[in-house]
């Protein structure tokens, strides 16, 4: 794997990582490598104007990050999903397999797990426009769907082929854009990078600029890209509800975001970023687990400020 | 004769009609009523050719009742996908027009450049026409919801081109 600016071990982050060495051995979300920090949090999201982080422990904070409780889970949480039209409906994906499903804003959970195969839950999404509608990537096995909220599943797609392997999926943002086919597209990240599937699941393939295929047909130059850096592996992808075309991704290399749903990415803060969320309703408030802590902007990833230690 | 003979031959009556009429559209290039291809009518001599075509062309990987290959959403191990089905089970139906016959046309690269695929292009193979008519006969089997839900992909895709 290429070298790409890992943040130096400081003494802090030793701490923090040794701290939480316990919770990471029960938290087997793979993070390719021997990248120097374990993260503390691995999901983050916002349920309304709440935040959602989930670690060794799931945590709750309704004053913005300054103050947290914990969430009586029923195991460890890998993976996290909301949506705007569902107020206080939590959706977890375990690290000991199936989903955990939460109406009460986390204060009860319940099995959402029927005909769901084994392994750990990775990543999970709520469709942008069908608050019923949830995907998981199950470790090992493929997409699955739901189209009642958890209480029957089926295989929506097998893993993407990426570099001659077929790849887990780390991560997963329903993005509401159109697909040209009848529905909206899924992105997906993992150990090798993007890829995005549309919605009635015909392929998974690169994010392309749409007059992509024009120019290929026309033999004009093709549109400006700056894709994510190669070969590293994508944690966390967030599309703002707001606005689905920007993008948030959180790589080894730091938390980068998208405009222009997925093209074109730009660089927006250092560090080891293991888990990025969206507001809502302002799609330059962001949260993101850098380097083993939490930090937050209000302003699209211009100017960051560190939130309370979990 | 009782009430229960009387309602047999009632439908079988009324499925003698429909005998006779669809008899009737064979050999005849009157457009079928709900099946259209780039907006354009389709008749029901072309959805003869295209069933014909599809049986010597499509069927061995798609299946003879467009049922796809087994499995289909399960990667083989070549790292491609297997053949999905043509009927309501499968994605065909989320396709454009346009599309379907640019992915049969030229194969799947046609429409997601470099995207590797065991389905051939058709160019040389079949002519325009006849990729239009197998299309068609597709097309045809759907029932109302997936016919309706594609025309609705086509139009749009129409308004953008």
């Amino acid at each position: 794997m290429p070298g790409p600016s890992y943040p130096a071990l400081t003494r802090r982050s030793f701490l923090l990582s040794s701290g939480t060495a316990v919770g990471v051995l029960a938290l087997p979300k793979v993070l390719h490598g021997a990248e120097p920090v374990k993260p503390a949090v691995v999901a983050l999201a916002f349920d309304g104007d709440v935040l959602l982080a989930a670690g060794s422990d799931l945590m709750r904070s309704d004053d913005g990050g300054s103050s947290w409780t914990a969430l009586p889970v029923p195991a460890a949480v890998l993976a996290l999903a909301t949506h705007p039209e569902r107020p206080g409906r939590i959706i977890a994906g375990l690290a000991s397999g199936g989903i955990a499903f939460s109406n009460d804003e986390g204060r009860t959970w319940e099995a959402r797990s029927h005909d769901l195969p084994e392994g750990e839950i990775a990543a999970v999404t709520v469709a942008a426009g069908q608050p019923e509608m949830i995907y998981a990537a199950v470790r090992g096995d493929g997409l699955w769907k739901s189209e009642d909220a958890g209480r029957s599943w089926s295989l929506a797609m097998d893993r993407p082929w990426l570099d001659e392997v077929e790849r887990d999926l780390l991560t997963l943002a329903s993005v509401d854009l159109a697909t040209g086919m009848g529905g909206i597209w899924i992105y997906a990240g993992t150990e090798m990078g993007l890829t995005r599937v549309p919605d009635c699941f015909c392929r998974w393939q690169d994010v392309q600029p749409g007059n992509a295929m024009d120019a290929l047909v026309s033999g004009d130059a093709p549109p400006s890209e700056a894709p994510l850096p190669a070969g590293q592996p994508i944690h966390a992808l967030a599309s703002a509800p707001s606005a689905p075309e920007t993008l948030y991704a959180a790589l080894p290399s730091g938390v980068w975001t998208s405009r222009d749903g997925g093209v074109v990415w730009s660089h927006l803060a250092d560090g080891f970023a293991s888990a990025v969320a969206v507001h809502p309703r302002n799609p330059d408030h962001i949260v993101a687990a850098l380097d083993g802590g939490l930090k937050q902007s209000r302003d699209g990833g211009d100017t960051w400020s560190a939130l309370a230690a979990i | 004769m009782k009430r229960r003979a009387i309602a047999f031959s009632g439908v079988a009556v009324a499925s003698l009609v429909a005998i006779g009429a669809f008899a009737q559209q064979q050999g005849s290039g009157a457009p079928v009523d709900g099946v259209t291809f780039l907006g354009e009518p389709v008749t029901a001599d072309e959805l003869t050719l295209g069933q014909e075509l599809y049986a010597a062309n499509c069927a061995s990987c798609h299946g003879a009742n467009l049922e796809g290959q087994p499995d289909w959403k399960r990667r083989l191990e070549s790292g491609r996908m297997p053949a999905p089905p043509h009927d309501e089970t499968g994605h065909t139906w989320h396709h454009a027009d346009g599309q379907l016959f640019t992915i049969t046309k030229l194969g799947v690269g046609g429409v997601v450049p470099g995207y590797e695929s065991d389905m051939p292009a058709f160019e040389g193979v079949l002519t325009d026409e006849e990729i239009r008519a197998v299309l068609a006969y597709i097309k045809s089997t759907w029932p109302d919801r997936q016919r309706a839900f594609q025309s609705d992909v086509t139009a749009n895709d129409e308004d953008g081109s």
